[in-house]
């Protein structure tokens, strides 16, 4: 049961991506490939460059040198959503007026706006509190709040900077099944320091350090996965190993 | 409603304290009148007094209206023109800085001995500190908002709008209630440079003819005044500010404090 | 009446005259000690006083006398009943005000003998004679009985209070009715802001309130706390302070020019200026000859005045409130 997703999310490409901030490099040429319509994982430790990436592809931060892009040679501003650790509500506005929060800003029609945005709470469990106020909501309600204010953009490219990491592990578990199945055929860039949530989301698993990509692995069979198989477990020791040279 | 029953015994042991020191201390009473004497002359010139505090009353809601708009225009100029910061800032220092006593005689003359002038130093008064507190409620908004904001397509006015200004509004609300209470210093220094009615006026003519319980029944209605229209103003604040829960006392869990 | 041209000199120290203590002489060589509270910043109706520290007559007495400018000229009579200075300088009317609110105040000597306060308009305006007011606005400083005075000229000319809007310009007596703010001014003082006005080249004209019906009285006068009147050092102390005030108001009368320059010298920066000089002109007139003499029937009669007007209650013993001094002995 997934949101219909645009007619073809593009792949993203980066070349070269340069970026410093006081004299100190935050990207160091840095090159990578994200498939379309799949899910690929950015890991690395703290400082490692990962949430610049992402906002340089969101349009927030403009390189030094290099370039970022789509595949389909379109422009990719406006075909982005970004989820942040932070789910950013806004206290003084109900569920789902956060959720409709972007037709807000746009000055689009309100009642349509809401109508949607009721259907989308349903989706992420949140049916019957869609007039509550964040403060009267846990932790992972609000990030449920949050996902459904990312699928109301529609946009075909999401991406994910370590969305689930102030959730509690059981809270996070139900909430990454819930995201892969809502975001199914769009490209999404998934910034994660945990190697198993990476394994268990993502088709595709970079390393990030310093500013460049370490090692890209491809991982087989379809996400959710299970993390208790050899092959992912053998992954994850891979993983572990590359993560502890950065 | 609720502030009036839980201040009364606090009232009533401070009036009979005032009462006693009067009495034990013999204090005559053109320089401390008796808390009843102050009463008598309340009632005996309730008449005069209504009209001078309805002017005076006036004259401070006015001033906290005006201050409060141009304080928040102000505030958001800054933020939204960029070079203003340089030179709208000291100007506004400035204002703050000024006695206003000493900024009474020259209102007088451009304005007259009419509400003018009393509006003006109450305005004056009272923006700085709504500008301060505004610019930095504006100011250190939460970047991973405005980051969303860009994400999703906002311009700067509908950034500004939809996004700052409401964040800003739990500190404007704080720059209001400063701008409240001292509203009414900068319409009674008014008053005494000049006018012909008002609680300031009232005060400084029974001075003079020495009727000092007069002078404190006009002052007890000024504090009444002053209190009234704190209270007003915290409640429609509260109001505003729906969605902000009470952490004051941090053992409380913020859902059950959510009004 | 003098404002902004003066420096006030230190009205800081009515903080500190909270803590002066009282004086007491243990014998003659010891002087006494007298902090006087002037009604307003020096000018030349102080005239007397400053002259006559100035040529060291109250040293000479035994006096050692300080000068204090309040800024708030109803205060000095309210601290003298507090016990917290010696003497005041302040107005006849205001007196009886006091005495009716029982201060315990006593008139001991005069300053100024006749009425300063003057009605003033501008010479070149619309108003020739009291009746033209009828309508207009007359600005006023709150002094607790300029309603009463004026209603008083008004009614003389056939009109009442109510004719004219009142407005309490506080001090701005003179800029208010050059900027045109005001139709006239009451409160003003007749050897001051008409010299102000004409210095500013837009002259003024005056109606006297003792030609309008009001009562003569005394401008300045000098009151005391009247525990200090009974026998002892206290009293032979004021005794000598009335006594300087005449040999002080002689001396202008007889040397004006001297006692100006006397009087311009004591303070370098501050007295020496084109108002002053006009202004002792007008005063030395004025100056109480018999600074300690006492006419009782006079002041009995301004009080029925203000009794009239509902400014005091039942006016008390004349006794209570003033009282002519026997002066120094010798």
């Amino acid at each position: 049961m997934s949101v219909a997703a645009p007619a073809r999310a593009p792949g993203l490409v980066v070349e070269a991506a340069g970026l410093a901030f006081a004299g100190r490099a935050v990207l160091h040429a840095l090159s990578v490939r994200i498939e379309a319509g799949r899910w690929h994982a950015l890991l690395g430790r703290s400082g490692s460059g990962k949430s610049s990436l992402l906002r340089v592809l969101a349009g927030l931060q403009p390189l030094d040198s290099g370039r970022v892009g789509a595949d389909d040679g379109q422009a990719l501003p406006g075909r982005i959503a970004l989820m942040a650790q932070d789910d950013a509500l806004l206290p003084w506005l109900s569920a789902r007026d956060n959720v409709a929060l972007g037709a807000r800003l746009r000055g689009e029609p309100r009642a349509a706006a809401r109508g949607r945005a009721d259907t989308l709470l349903d989706r992420v469990g949140l049916g019957e509190r869609g007039g509550a106020l964040p403060a009267t909501l846990s932790g992972g309600q609000r990030q449920r709040v949050a996902l459904a204010r990312t699928l109301f953009e529609d946009r075909a490219v999401v991406l994910m900077d370590e969305p689930f990491s102030r959730l509690d592990a059981i809270t996070r578990h139900e909430l990454q099944a819930l995201a892969h199945r809502l975001l199914a055929r769009r490209t999404v860039l998934l910034v994660t320091h945990d190697p198993l949530e990476a394994l268990r989301l993502a088709d595709r698993v970079s390393v990030l350090a310093d500013g460049a990509v370490h090692d890209t692995v491809r991982i087989d069979g379809a996400a959710p996965r299970d993390t208790r198989t050899a092959t992912v477990l053998a992954h994850v020791d891979a993983l572990w190993a590359a993560l502890q040279r950065t | 409603m609720t502030v009036l029953p839980r201040a009364l015994p606090a009232l009533l042991v401070l009036l009979g304290a005032w009462q006693l020191i009067v009495v034990v201390a013999s204090v005559p009473p053109w320089i401390l009148p008796a808390p009843v004497q102050v009463v008598q002359a309340l009632l005996e010139h309730r008449r005069t007094l209504a009209v001078d505090a309805a002017v005076t009353g006036g004259e401070i809601v006015a001033g906290l209206l005006l201050g409060t708009t141009l304080g928040i225009a102000s505030a958001v100029l800054l933020c939204v023109v960029r070079s203003a910061r340089r030179w709208a800032l000291p100007l506004m220092v400035i204002s703050q800085a000024v006695p206003v006593f000493a900024l009474a005689p020259v209102l007088t003359l451009w304005f007259g001995y009419g509400p003018g002038a009393k509006v003006a130093m109450a305005t004056l008064i009272i923006y700085f500190p709504v500008v301060a507190a505004s610019v930095d409620g504006l100011r250190y908004a939460d970047p991973g908002m405005l980051d969303l904001a860009r994400t999703l397509g906002a311009g700067p006015r509908a950034e500004l709008w939809h996004l700052r200004l409401p964040a800003a509004l739990p500190s404007i609300g704080s720059g209001i209630r400063v701008a409240a209470s001292v509203a009414p210093i900068g319409a009674v220094v008014g008053e005494w440079t000049g006018s012909s009615r008002g609680l300031g006026h009232a005060m400084l003519q029974a001075n003079a003819r020495l009727d000092t319980d007069l002078m404190f029944a006009a002052l007890a209605c000024l504090c009444a005044i002053a209190v009234a229209l704190y209270v007003a103003v915290d409640r429609a604040l509260d109001r505003a500010l729906y969605w902000q829960a009470d952490r004051l006392h941090l053992s409380s869990s913020p859902e059950l404090l959510l009004r | 009446m003098m404002r902004s041209r003066f420096l006030p000199r230190a009205a800081l120290c009515l903080f500190a005259l909270a803590f002066a203590g009282q004086a007491h002489a243990t014998d003659d060589a010891e002087p006494v000690a007298l902090t006087v509270l002037l009604d307003w910043f020096v000018n030349p109706d102080h005239a007397p006083l400053i002259v006559a520290e100035q040529q060291g007559w109250f040293e000479q007495a035994g006096l050692e006398v300080t000068f204090v400018e309040p800024a708030d000229p109803s205060l000095p009579p309210k601290l003298v009943a507090a016990g917290r200075a010696d003497l005041a300088i302040t107005y006849q009317p205001q007196l009886h005000v006091q005495a009716d609110a029982g201060l315990p105040l006593v008139r001991i000597a005069t300053l100024v003998a006749t009425p300063l306060n003057a009605l003033v308009v501008l010479a070149d305006g619309p108003i020739r004679t009291i009746a033209d007011l009828d309508g207009k606005r007359v600005g006023y400083s709150v002094g607790g009985f300029e309603d009463a005075l004026l209603g008083t000229m008004l009614e003389s000319h056939g009109l009442t209070l109510d004719a004219v809007e009142l407005i309490n310009v506080n001090f701005s007596l003179s800029p208010s009715l050059l900027s045109g703010q005001v139709d006239a001014v009451i409160g003003a003082f007749r050897n001051f802001e008409l010299n102000q006005m004409d210095i500013e080249g837009r002259p003024g004209r005056a109606f006297f309130p003792e030609e309008e019906g009001v009562p003569a009285y005394d401008e300045l006068i000098v009151v005391a706390h009247r525990d200090r009147l009974a026998e002892g050092p206290d009293a032979a102390a004021l005794n000598a302070f009335t006594g300087v005030l005449e040999r002080a108001a002689a001396f202008i009368v007889n040397r004006p020019e001297q006692a100006w320059k006397v009087f311009a010298a004591s303070d370098a920066d501050g007295l020496d200026n084109e108002l002053n000089r006009r202004a002792w002109r007008d005063t030395v007139p004025r100056f109480a000859l018999r600074p300690a003499a006492l006419d009782g029937a006079r002041y009995e009669r301004f009080a029925g005045f203000m009794r009239a007007r509902g400014l005091i209650d039942a006016p008390p013993a004349l006794d209570t409130y003033a009282r002519q001094l026997p002066g120094p002995p010798r």
